[in-house]
């Protein structure tokens, strides 16, 4: 019915260059991203189910899984509370050196791994700076889970507070002030004003620590003591089955934590969306 | 806080102690877990005089190294930059479906830790990979080569600059490109004479970071290199040597080396954060480039 | 002709936002294109720039077809409304641009920039950054910018939006006077009426994609052909008044209509424009100098500097009937008057006071369409009427008055349910009068498209008139069909063809409205058929001659409509009763 006289193919962009950066972001994307993941997850799949589960029920897998999500989570507890704390004084707060502090705080972001290892592993040893002064409390930090949280919790950092610092510079501070002319006490405001307002940022933050901390490496396994079964995490555990080439194992290893980042990672981007939608909609 | 905002009264005086407490921790906290650290690398590097600190470094494996360590960032850096420009003026300049999920795309190799980046490329062109025989058999080295550190490098910095630039063009939106384009320019000359001028600090940016991680890259390029001396290590492979050999001061000069090049990075990233704030938020919210649809 | 846009769409995901607009602009002309904000003004523009892709139609530019042209081909000076200027790059540099891109010598290029800068009062400003400068002179290099490849024309999208008020003035000022001294052809788009006024030579007003009207300000103002361009230009009271052969009546007043109403046939209801400045306030009806046509208490007053806003509600005894919906409650009719000093010098004025009110000038609105009249036997018939999204989307936009079971069927349009017994109720419709009938079925969509048939001998001027009513309001395709039979001889596919691009011609003379055109070969029922087994519902506009036998023929030519399963609306047509 419709008239073909003036009608025709069109262009479908007016800016040129759609199919070309669309030619190379997919090929680039598909070389270096999609083509070397799905390898890890084709080789597992290979593998039949009762291998699956010979491979990660053991006792020194299963123990690594278990200390690589609790210290991770413990370090993104740790990180949600100081890094609040520190964005709060870093965004809210003008003291002399503040300009230098914030510039520090991406310090991990930028810190090689393996240096901060180092680093890390000295200040905490017996001997180490640190580590002199906590011996006498009877809290060993070096080569126990400990160590790791707290290397953990040094390359959460600067996901929190980089997370948090500009929602906090966008908060519109008249609600506070709202919230005390109607008589609400310091706490209060925090609790019910605050709060609310920064949990988006929080979790988001939160999560990205702990994702990050999940898959680190270079930090850990210096101060770590590589104990199996105690002090091992999953890419350490990764890293010696493949240095004893024992591939399909390590291969599987790594699906499994895979599917747990990104789980983790739809996740929060799910929770994100609906907080923010929650938040949004409040106002 | 300016004194105006302070109400009168003993609650001047409570929020006084509370700001100076919260500074308090604050300064406790980020002393005790950032600058420490820093300050142990410096002293341990230099604890037996600056001549054993000199001498570590010119060490042939630890110049070699350098070496290594300069020429990885130095091809998967510019590689990035122009994956980055590329999707970046795909994603912000183009409406099509499917975008976010090509966002998420982008962003994986964040959720993926460095130790399975660089198992992922052993699979593929390892031994016993999908091409590994074949490339073996025509005498290609991929894995503990530089090949293999270069692929390994450029995953893990995959994201970084596309990440960088994807919503500063959003936020730049398509006007400027419009006007060039009705001014009767082509797309590559708007491109080269519009475009990238107006995201170059963005640009250098992303480089800056990216160049970062990818000359202190430690776990995908320890699965891939094999740690052969002189030959694929990275002055971060180096460092975890030396100190496995507990040779600290070799350690911990060839780390304060590397501690020096992320101080300059934070310098620079802070001078451009200063004279470009709007850089600040780009890319902080990692999550930012994909909700902004 | 310098522009010339021809039947020019854009899809949005299947609805038009550009509705088959069709313009020519002349040489020299200062084009103003007026709209609320997602009337697909500015879309419109960006495809004479070549910024947005078209659906369907032709642009040219000074005779040459620019439709297929990349933007940077096109030749044309665009301003945008956040100025899009270089940032990095110097005032002179920006201005060069297009220049530079023409590879055009170093000194020729600054002999120009010298040129436009004095041209919009920026002398001297050479070496500044635009981050330099205030939104106002960053707007006038922009439009520097946009002249300096001496352009086929200049298109400039909303390029006072983001200024303040006063700068605002000021730089439309500019721009006026910059147009003048160079005569570039000029299109500028924006929702703001006064700045309309101040700046076309000709103006178009555009509402869901469609052109509604265009012509002078001045035309659009005094002689306006629909409600929302009478209520865009200004304010205005509309009224449902008669038109007969001594003129126009309101109320107790009858008033020579100024322009020949034309389309608006005597003897039958239409909608009667009355500007506020039109209305006269004195206290009792010898003080009137103008047609006594109602009175009423005044009800609120609002001092407005030079001018004073009176609102008088007017008595139930002056019978005179609100044409707009959201006024519906007709106890309580406002009439709202502006009054110059000197006007409340002459009569002071208290709420509460008694008036008589007299009216200056009258304009009665072209369109057939006065009020919907729902004939059906139950209320909730008419709420299910009224809720159809055909209807409802006509009512909104139209701002029209719903009445139900009215008992004067010649007046607007008459609505009924589409179904099996429709042919009766048609036919019993028309008998007492009525002459155009709507029938919609009980759970149609939206119409996604409008066919057009002429049919049997009604005058065509009366159907165009019903036709681009209904167009104006609705964001879909409308097309006229010509019927031809399969072994019909040359003659008569000529004579068919004439009377296409006669409708065609005919629609844009009187109405400035453009529609596609498509003949099928069969007879009416053979069409009908294929209408109805389409998938999308479709309105379905017919003409008819009102003869005795109407239910009969209803029944047995299109029977397939009434029976058609809900997705098609059907607007009759009849022709006037002998």
């Amino acid at each position: 019915m419709k008239p073909a006289l003036l009608r025709r193919p069109r262009r479908r962009q007016v800016l040129p260059g759609f199919g070309l950066t669309m030619g190379y972001t997919v090929l680039w994307l598909s070389l270096i991203v999609i083509i070397p993941l799905s390898a890890a997850f084709l080789s597992a799949a290979h593998l039949p189910l009762s291998r699956w589960l010979q491979i990660l029920m053991t006792p020194r897998v299963l123990a690594s899984f278990r200390l690589s999500l609790s210290a991770s989570l413990i370090a993104a507890g740790i990180n949600a509370v100081f890094g609040l704390l520190i964005a709060w004084v870093l965004t809210r707060y003008e003291f002399p050196g503040r300009k230098l502090l914030d510039a520090l705080v991406d310090l991990p972001f930028a810190l090689p791994t393996a240096v901060a290892g180092i680093a890390l592993a000295t200040l905490y040893a017996p001997g180490g700076w640190l580590g002199r002064l906590l011996a006498p409390l009877g809290v060993q930090v070096a080569f126990t889970p400990l160590g790791i949280t707290a290397a953990l919790a040094f390359v959460g950092l600067p996901f929190v507070v980089r997370t948090l610092q500009p929602v906090l510079g966008d908060l519109d501070r008249d609600l506070e002030r709202a919230a005390e002319t109607l008589g609400a006490r310091p706490s209060v405001v925090f609790r019910r004003v605050i709060l609310p307002a920064l949990l988006p940022a929080l979790i988001t933050g939160c999560a990205l620590a702990f994702s990050r901390a999940l898959g680190e490496y270079g930090s850990v396994i210096f101060i770590a003591g590589n104990i199996p079964l105690v002090s091992e995490i999953v890419p350490l555990v990764i890293m010696t089955k493949l240095e004893q080439f024992q591939y399909a194992e390590a291969t599987v290893v790594a699906v499994a934590m895979l599917l747990l980042s990104f789980a983790m990672m739809f996740a929060v981007n799910g929770a994100q969306l609906a907080l923010q939608r929650r938040y949004q909609s409040r106002r | 806080m300016s004194r105006r905002e302070q109400s009168p009264g003993s609650d001047t005086l409570g929020r006084a102690l509370s700001r100076n407490l919260l500074i308090g921790i604050a300064l406790c906290y980020l002393v005790l877990f950032l600058v420490l650290p820093l300050l142990a690398v410096f002293t341990q590097a230099l604890a037996k005089g600056l001549v054993a600190f000199s001498t570590a470094l010119r060490d042939v494996d630890a110049l070699a190294a350098m070496r290594m360590t300069l020429t990885v960032a130095a091809i998967s850096v510019p590689l990035n930059t122009l994956f980055g420009t590329a999707a970046a003026w795909l994603v912000a300049k183009y409406e099509f479906r499917g975008k976010g999920f090509l966002l998420t795309l982008i962003d994986l190799p964040f959720a993926v830790s460095p130790v399975i980046s660089g198992l992922i490329f052993v699979l593929v062109f390892g031994a016993r990979g999908w091409l590994g025989p074949w490339l073996g058999e025509h005498g290609y080295k991929v894995i503990f080569a530089l090949p293999g550190m270069v692929l390994a490098t450029t995953f893990i910095t995959f994201p970084f600059i596309a990440r960088e630039l994807i919503p500063l063009m959003q936020a730049q939106g398509r006007d400027d490109e419009e006007a060039a384009l009705s001014l009767g320019a082509s797309g590559w000359r708007t491109f080269w004479m519009v475009t990238l001028p107006n995201v170059r600090w963005g640009m250098l940016y992303g480089i800056l970071l990216c160049n970062a991680r990818a000359m202190g890259e430690f776990g995908a390029v320890s699965v891939v290199s094999g740690h052969i001396r002189g030959e694929t290590n990275t002055l971060p492979l180096h460092v975890e040597i030396l100190y496995n050999e507990y040779n600290f001061v070799g350690a911990f000069a060839t780390a304060s080396l590397l501690a020096l090049l992320a101080l300059l990075t934070l310098g620079l990233k802070s001078l451009l954060e200063r004279r470009h704030p709007e850089l600040r938020g780009a890319r902080a919210e990692p999550g930012k480039a994909r909700l902004a649809h | 002709m310098s522009i010339r846009i021809e039947q020019v769409s854009k899809l949005y995901q299947g609805v038009p936002v550009v509705n088959d607009v069709t313009i020519e602009i002349q040489t020299g002309e200062f084009f103003v294109l007026l709209g609320p904000s997602g009337s697909g003004k500015s879309t419109l523009l960006r495809s004479l720039a070549g910024l947005t892709n078209i659906d369907h139609g032709r642009i040219s530019l000074h005779g040459r077809d620019v439709t297929e042209l990349p933007a940077r081909r096109r030749g044309v000076g665009m301003v945008f409304q956040h100025y899009a200027l270089f940032r990095h790059m110097t005032v002179a540099q920006n201005i060069e641009f297009a220049l530079r891109i023409r590879r055009v010598g170093a000194a020729q290029r600054r002999r120009r920039r010298v040129e436009l800068l004095q041209l919009v009062a920026l002398e001297g400003y050479d070496e500044r950054y635009p981050s330099q400068l205030s939104g106002g002179q960053q707007q006038r290099v922009a439009v520097a910018r946009a002249l300096a490849h001496e352009p086929a024309v200049l298109l400039l999208d909303e390029p006072f939006g983001a200024l303040d008020a006063k700068i605002r003035v000021e730089l439309r000022e500019t721009v006026r006077a910059v147009q003048r001294r160079i005569g570039m052809t000029t299109i500028l788009v924006t929702h703001d009426q006064e700045e309309a006024f101040a700046l076309a030579d000709r103006l178009g007003v555009m509402q869901m994609g469609r052109l509604l009207e265009t012509g002078t300000p001045e035309q659009l103002y005094r002689y306006p052909a629909t409600r929302f361009v009478a209520r865009f230009l200004g304010a205005a009271n509309l009224f449902l008044g008669e038109v007969s052969r001594q003129g126009l009546h309101l109320g107790a007043a009858t008033l020579a209509p100024e322009r020949a109403a034309g389309v608006t046939p005597a003897g039958s209801e239409a909608v009667l424009v009355v500007r506020p400045e039109d209305i006269e306030v004195a206290a009792d009806a010898t003080e009137l100098g103008a047609h006594n046509f109602a009175s009423g208490t005044v009800e609120a007053l609002t001092f407005a500097g030079h001018q004073q806003h009176v609102s008088v509600r007017l008595d139930e005894l002056s019978r005179i009937e609100p044409a707009t919906a959201n006024a519906a409650s007709a106890q309580r009719v406002t009439v709202d008057a502006l009054r110059s000093a000197a006007e409340q010098m002459a009569v002071p004025l208290q709420p509460g006071a008694r008036v008589t009110l007299g009216v200056r000038r009258v304009h009665a609105l072209p369109t057939p369409i006065s009020s919907f009249n729902l004939m059906t036997c139950s209320d909730n018939e008419a709420a299910q009427l009224e809720r159809s999204p055909l209807l409802a989307q006509l009512v909104s936009s139209m701002q029209a008055r719903v009445i139900r079971r009215g008992e004067q069927l010649e007046a607007g349009i008459c609505v009924l349910p589409l179904d099996e017994l429709a042919p009766t109720a048609i036919a019993a419709a028309v008998e007492h009068g009525a002459r155009r009938v709507l029938c919609i079925p009980a759970g149609a969509g939206v119409p996604q498209r409008m066919l057009v048939h002429a049919g049997e001998a009604v005058r065509r001027a009366d159907l165009l008139a019903l036709v681009s009513s209904v167009m104006r309001h609705l964001p879909i395709e409308a097309t006229a069909v010509t019927l031809q039979h399969p072994q019909a001889s040359r003659s008569e596919v000529v004579e068919t063809q004439r009377t296409l691009l006669d409708t065609r011609a005919e629609l844009r003379g009187s109405h400035g409205l453009d529609l596609r055109s498509d003949r099928f070969l069969g007879d009416l029922p053979a069409w009908l058929g294929s209408v109805v087994a389409q998938p999308e519902t479709a309105l379905l506009v017919l003409g008819m001659n009102p003869t005795r036998d109407l239910a009969a023929r209803l029944n047995s030519e299109m029977p397939m409509l009434f029976r058609s399963g809900g997705h098609v609306d059907l607007l009759l047509a009849f022709g006037r009763a002998a």
